[in-house]
């Protein structure tokens, strides 16, 4: 169990001027415990920025994140993050499998356990046929569906994914939604989902987080009323809790343009 | 305006040309194995040329000067029966191996950093840039007076020459290393050995093969030099020796069994290789016309 805590958080960039801009304004949220929390925010909000500010590429100027978790001592070892970006970002000139094997030695997994967890979690994402196949030879959504098993094999206590469907075609990013909210629902998986999309906040968030544009400020933290597998795009109840969210976000849009 | 109207024709056939191309694989005339066989006719048409062009020289010119193409080969088909052919070559391949492995050995990591780090790359550049301007021969003359008429010299004038060329072919090919892979393995803790031998080495694997096949060029030429100088066997010594009897017939011999064994490689060994190290590419035959 593991979850994601901020508290306060405020960041300044500099300016080329010699100013600062503020980016992230007293922002605090905590993720749920299992399952997805979603940001959701307009493109150049800083949410990019909070994801890098979690995995402890950026430093606040005040407040703190952490990775709240009992599956270690807080603040002992670095906790255990994985990773989806927007593209795939894999190793082309690497196996299927060698793609999660960099991972795994990455991470330091001990060797006797790779084949079995490679044989898990590429069975997940449905791509144990393709192991052996070279990155190239697959689809897009294919090989975005590696980078969710990679992301997923070092079993992360929070799994990181940054706008992982955006690249994608309307048809493949929604199949790859429905693997994604089953198997974390499965693995009971805390996961963090940056995205500007209304919809797949709707559809992938057991929590939302919506944050303003910049400076980010929270501006509304909703929970799903439907649990991961029973939301439907054509239901009523999934519809009325999008909209929710959606007149959250353009009262925002509303202010700014 | 019919120029405009060419210009805009032109323009038109382009984008045919490369949709087509992107999209299916072209079919072409006459099965699977006419290009190939089209492309081997054109190969030794090309060869046959030279040859013929060689024997119309040697109708002008005294055998002195331009021996019969037919007798030159008399004289490589003994060079080679008598195995005189292996041992110069083993001797001459040896050297440009080592020197070769030598250069290969520091110019990968020396253009990594060099691609990397911005005060190595200033630091590093002058040296790298005069090295590339010195001339081969000089060096020679520099490594055979300093080492003496030893196997050392020979591979230090290699490895030396050729350094800075593969050392500047790979230090440009960092600069277009991605950089979103290098965070992707930082995001999963990827230790040094292996940010370099599974990320970057990978990325500047095509521009490693051009600084082979440059780089293995080089050599040969600086070889050839250093084993004039005095050396008592190779393919340098070989052609100095037909130089000093006057024989045409012999320094063509040798210039010619070189060339085999250079073209051997060229396309045997490195296309090999080319092909082992990419096969993770698709293949892009079907762009290529």
């Amino acid at each position: 169990m593991a979850y994601v805590r901020v508290e306060k958080a405020v960041k300044y960039f500099p300016r080329e001027d010699g100013t600062d801009m503020l980016v992230l304004d007293a922002v605090s949220f905590e993720t749920k415990e299992y399952g997805i929390t979603c940001l959701l925010g307009p493109s150049g909000c800083g949410k990019s920025t909070l994801l890098n500010i979690i995995t402890g590429l950026e430093h606040l100027e005040q407040g703190r994140a952490e990775i709240v978790s009992n599956h270690r001592d807080a603040g002992k070892d670095a906790p255990r993050l994985g990773y989806v970006f927007q593209d795939p970002r894999l190793l082309n000139w690497k196996r299927v499998e060698n793609n999660l094997i960099f991972a795994l030695k990455g991470m330091g997994i001990p060797r006797q356990e790779w084949d079995e967890r490679i044989h898990k979690y590429l069975s997940l994402v449905g791509l144990l046929e393709f192991r052996k196949q070279f990155p190239l030879y697959l689809s897009g959504g294919m090989r975005q569906r590696v980078g969710l098993a990679r992301g997923l094999v070092i079993e992360p206590e929070v799994l990181l994914m940054d706008e992982p469907y955006s690249k994608l075609d309307h048809l493949t990013a929604r199949k790859l939604r429905e693997y994604t909210l089953e198997i974390c629902a499965r693995l009971k998986q805390t996961a963090l989902l940056v995205t500007h999309d209304v919809e797949e906040a709707a559809y992938m968030g057991d929590r939302t987080v919506i944050l303003s544009p910049r400076p980010a400020r929270i501006t509304d933290i909703l929970d799903n009323p439907l649990p991961p597998l029973e939301r439907d795009v054509d239901d009523t109840r999934f519809i009325q809790f999008k909209k929710k969210l959606l007149q959250s976000v353009m009262r925002l849009v509303k202010e700014e343009v | 305006m019919a120029k405009q109207e060419k210009a805009l024709a032109a323009q038109s056939e382009v984008g045919v040309a490369v949709s087509t191309g992107v999209g299916a694989i072209p079919r072409r005339r006459g099965g699977v194995w006419a290009e190939p066989i089209q492309d081997v006719v054109l190969r030794v048409a090309g060869v046959l040329a030279l040859v013929l062009v060689w024997w119309i020289l040697s109708l002008i010119f005294p055998p002195t000067l331009v021996p019969k193409p037919m007798e030159t080969f008399g004289e490589v088909a003994a060079i080679i029966t008598t195995g005189d052919f292996f041992y110069e070559m083993g001797a001459t391949l040896r050297r440009v191996l080592v020197g070769f492995g030598i250069a290969m050995v520091v110019a990968i990591p020396l253009g990594i950093v060099m691609g990397t780090l911005r005060n190595l790359e200033s630091f590093f550049e002058p040296p790298v840039i005069l090295g590339l301007t010195m001339p081969g021969l000089i060096w020679a003359v520099l490594m055979i007076m300093f080492f003496g008429l030893t196997e050392t010299s020979a591979y230090a004038a290699v490895a030396i020459t050729i350094c800075p060329m593969l050392a500047i072919s790979i230090w440009q090919g960092t600069k277009s290393i991605d950089k979103d892979l290098v965070d992707m393995s930082k995001a999963f803790h990827a230790g040094p050995w292996s940010k370099v031998m599974d990320v970057i080495i990978p990325q500047l694997i095509s521009h490693i093969l051009a600084a082979i096949r440059y780089g293995l060029g080089l050599a040969w030429k600086v070889v050839v030099v250093v084993e004039m100088f005095g050396f008592s066997n190779g393919v340098g010594y070989q052609v100095v020796r037909g130089f000093n009897i006057f024989s045409m017939k012999a320094v063509l011999a040798w210039a010619i069994t070189f060339l085999v064994v250079m073209i051997v490689i060229e396309f045997g060994f490195i296309g090999w290789l080319e092909r082992t190290v990419t096969a993770w590419r698709p293949k892009i035959e079907a762009w290529r016309r």
